[in-house]
């Protein structure tokens, strides 16, 4: 049985919510976002002034400044960047899709799906770059992406939040025996995994953004291409093809955009959580259930959320904490105040 | 219902004062219907007590014992050395002998390989048990403590124990803690509409989801060494393990055993439904929450020892449900069917690439995830 699930705000009528337009919001999150790129410029262990960013940024003279930038800041801010829209998009189409307000690359198991390519990458295949890694991600994503609908869509229940929530856990668990198999037969790929897993911005080197940057562009426009046809299927199915929309179509565009945006994402900065569950919540909270706009809204949102994760992660303690662990222990008490609202099926 | 004359408080609420209910609670008789006229039962009569048992269960636990002490030989025989079948049993017969004494192999098997077959019985059982008692309440062949978040609690709090390099000692009983403190939380979030809500499940994996999530970061943050002492124990080996956490686990299940006998005869009860129960004078909510904390406390008890072994108390009790065709989990069949697992997962994971040792939890989470995702698709959750 299908059910939908409305998205908070979506009762409400659309164009004026809470007297912000939607442009209005649409430009305090660029406002936001540009504000933390530049915060994750000049903040850290040697904290800079802006004039310094600023400097280094546009007039490089190999000074300390200038180096800490580009060699290790401007890196990090882009990677950031794309990986913080990668997630938050993917939640967004993989919660359109399946019509649940839980589903989450890392919930849903895709993210196991992605890690456990890199490591058979590594362990297998002695892939040490990360232009080889991203395949396997895309690969590992892609597998368990596809499992997961398989399996949702031949249950009784079809795809209830506690259906899905469980086949996640249950690749989660398959995928992770798999993993560290290999890694306990390995002790040079757990060294190259550890590195890698961490779900961090850190340490990741400065041809990386550029390198998954295709991959993550190629699916964020094919989730601007399905975002219409995402409305639709909000209605359901049959409801969706009345309104002359091509269902299968643009299940299988959205499906795609998710899978790569986690692949990549995933492959680039390690399976942060998280992310892709919180930026659609709060983008439609804002803006409304017009999956346009919290498309629009999330790509800002996601990127700003993970640089933020970051730049905390760089000042509370002198050792620096993994954005990973910022983003787990902010997404935990969403997802329990999620799960206590949730409309469950009642078995 | 008869409503009574006497004020007297609704017998849903937990929360009511412990007045004496009017209701004279005791063994549940079905009138004019003589038990051992039942198809299929074995009436036991031991002076008062009467025990009456399905004629199959007998049946499957006498085969599962057979192959247990064929899985358990097996595991003693194999390796290297190998040492023979019949050496084995030799071996064994000495067990307890002074040194120097018996066969060349009582070292290998008595010293270094029984200790390590027994703890796996031990896991086994203790996790099956488990299962079934969470399963049971829930009313849902989901839950079991690795889905709901206990065995992740515990999880996490040894992780951070073995990686902030805290001393040996206190691992297992902050492991036990983290569990107790999961369980405690997911009671809190799911249990609003009653433990048998799809909610309660929900919850759970919501809880399990975020502590892993947060294990996995603190883990890869630590130092190489602790941080991969901490991956081998989340998934859960019993390698250099033996008598010592074969005790604990043991100790544990003793000391729960009247509860367990308690449980095993309430499980029959737990499975009616809550206004059935009540018009036969139990406390189903209070009773709930006592079979859950009993699975909760051996669940946690076993993971704070050899780890988080997943599935295991899963799988058991869903097997040997359809083993013993029964409409709830067996709890003596569910404890043998856990221990062949765990003995059998112990095994091929030393053998498997062998010197190299995979953890058994390794092998229990390979075959248990893809038999969840059976479960689910098969979509059987009614008729627990």
């Amino acid at each position: 049985m299908h059910e939908v699930v409305t998205p908070p705000g979506a009762a409400v009528a659309p164009s004026r919510r809470s007297g912000l337009s939607r442009l209005t919001v649409v430009v305090g999150a660029l406002v936001l976002l540009g504000l933390l790129l530049l915060a994750s410029l000049a903040l850290g262990s040697k904290p800079l002034a802006p004039a310094q960013v600023w400097h280094a940024l546009v007039a490089p003279d190999g000074g300390e400044a200038s180096t800490i930038v580009h060699d290790l800041r401007v890196p990090r801010t882009l990677l950031g960047l794309v990986v913080g829209a990668a997630l938050a998009v993917a939640g967004v189409l993989l919660q359109a899709l399946t019509r649940n307000p839980l589903a989450e690359p890392r919930i849903l198991g895709v993210s196991a799906g992605a890690s456990l390519g890199v490591v058979t990458a590594i362990a297998a295949f002695g892939v040490t770059t990360l232009t080889g890694y991203v395949w396997f991600g895309i690969l590992g994503a892609m597998l368990a992406g596809v499992l997961v609908f398989g399996i949702a869509s031949r249950t009784r229940e079809g795809a209830s939040p506690v259906t899905l929530a469980l086949i996640g856990a249950a690749l989660d668990a398959s995928f992770g025996a798999v993993t560290i198999g290999l890694l306990t037969v390995d002790s040079y790929t757990f060294e190259e995994y550890r590195f890698w897993v961490v779900g961090g911005l850190t340490g990741r080197g400065a041809a990386v953004p550029a390198q998954v940057a295709p991959f993550i562009l190629v699916g964020l426009l094919l989730a601007a291409m399905v975002a219409r046809g995402l409305d639709a299927l909000a209605l359901g199915d049959d409801v969706a093809r009345g309104l002359g929309n091509r269902v299968g179509l643009i299940r299988i565009g959205g499906g795609a955009a998710a899978v790569l945006l986690t692949g990549a994402g995933v492959a680039a900065a390690g399976p942060i959580a998280f992310v892709g569950l919180a930026v659609p919540h709060l983008a439609r909270a804002l803006v409304g259930a017009d999956q346009r706009w919290t498309l629009a809204v999330s790509v800002l949102l996601g990127p700003a959320l993970l640089l933020g994760a970051d730049i905390v992660g760089r000042l509370i303690t002198p050792g620096e904490v993994p954005a990973g662990i910022i983003t787990a222990l902010l997404g935990a008490p969403l997802l329990a105040f999620l799960v206590r609202r949730a409309r469950v099926v009642t078995a | 219902m008869s409503a009574p004359t006497a004020p007297t408080t609704s017998g849903g609420d937990p929360t009511a004062t412990g007045t004496s209910k009017p209701v004279q609670r005791g063994a549940v008789r079905l009138r004019g219907t003589d038990p051992a006229l039942l198809p299929g039962r074995l009436l036991l009569r031991a002076g008062r007590i009467r025990l009456l048992v399905r004629r199959r269960s007998i049946l499957v636990a006498v085969i599962l014992l057979v192959l247990l002490a064929g899985a358990m030989v097996l595991s003693l025989s194999l390796g290297t050395p190998y040492v023979a079948p019949v050496d084995v049993l030799h071996s064994l017969r000495n067990l307890g002998a002074p040194d120097g004494t018996g066969t060349p192999y009582d070292l290998v098997v008595n010293r270094l390989r029984l200790p390590r077959v027994v703890l796996a019985v031990a896991v086994g059982a203790a996790f099956g048990i488990a299962g079934t008692l969470i399963q049971s309440v829930a009313r849902n062949p989901l839950a079991s403590p690795d889905v709901i978040g206990i065995t992740q609690g515990a999880g996490l709090v040894a992780t951070v124990a073995l990686t902030t390099g805290a001393s040996a000692a206190i691992l297992a009983p902050s492991a036990l803690a983290g569990g107790l403190l999961a369980a405690a939380a997911v009671f809190v979030l799911g249990a609003r509409h009653g433990l048998a809500a799809q909610r309660f499940v929900l919850a759970g994996v919501a809880v399990a989801i975020a502590l892993r999530a947060v294990t996995e970061v603190v883990m890869l943050s630590a130092d190489p060494i602790d941080g991969q002492r901490a991956q081998i124990w989340l998934v859960g080996t019993l390698a250099g393990k033996g008598w010592t956490e074969a005790r604990w686990i043991a100790l544990t299940l003793v000391v729960l055993l009247p509860a367990l006998l308690w449980a095993g005869w309430a499980l029959h009860s737990s499975a009616l439904d809550d206004d059935t129960a009540r018009g036969l004078g139990l406390r189903p909510t209070a009773r709930r929450v006592g079979l859950a904390g009993v699975g909760v406390m051996v669940a946690a008890m076993v993971t704070a020892q050899v780890g988080a072994v997943d599935f295991v108390a899963l799988v058991a009790p869903q097997v040997a449900r359809r083993l013993v065709r029964a409409e709830r989990p067996p709890l003596l069949c569910a404890a043998l069917v856990g221990a062949l697992l765990v003995v059998l997962a112990d095994l091929v994971g030393r053998r498997l690439f062998a010197p190299t040792q995979l953890p058994a939890g390794v092998l229990t989470a390979a075959i248990g995830g893809p038999y969840l995702l059976f479960l689910l698709v098969r979509g059987r959750r009614r008729n627990l």
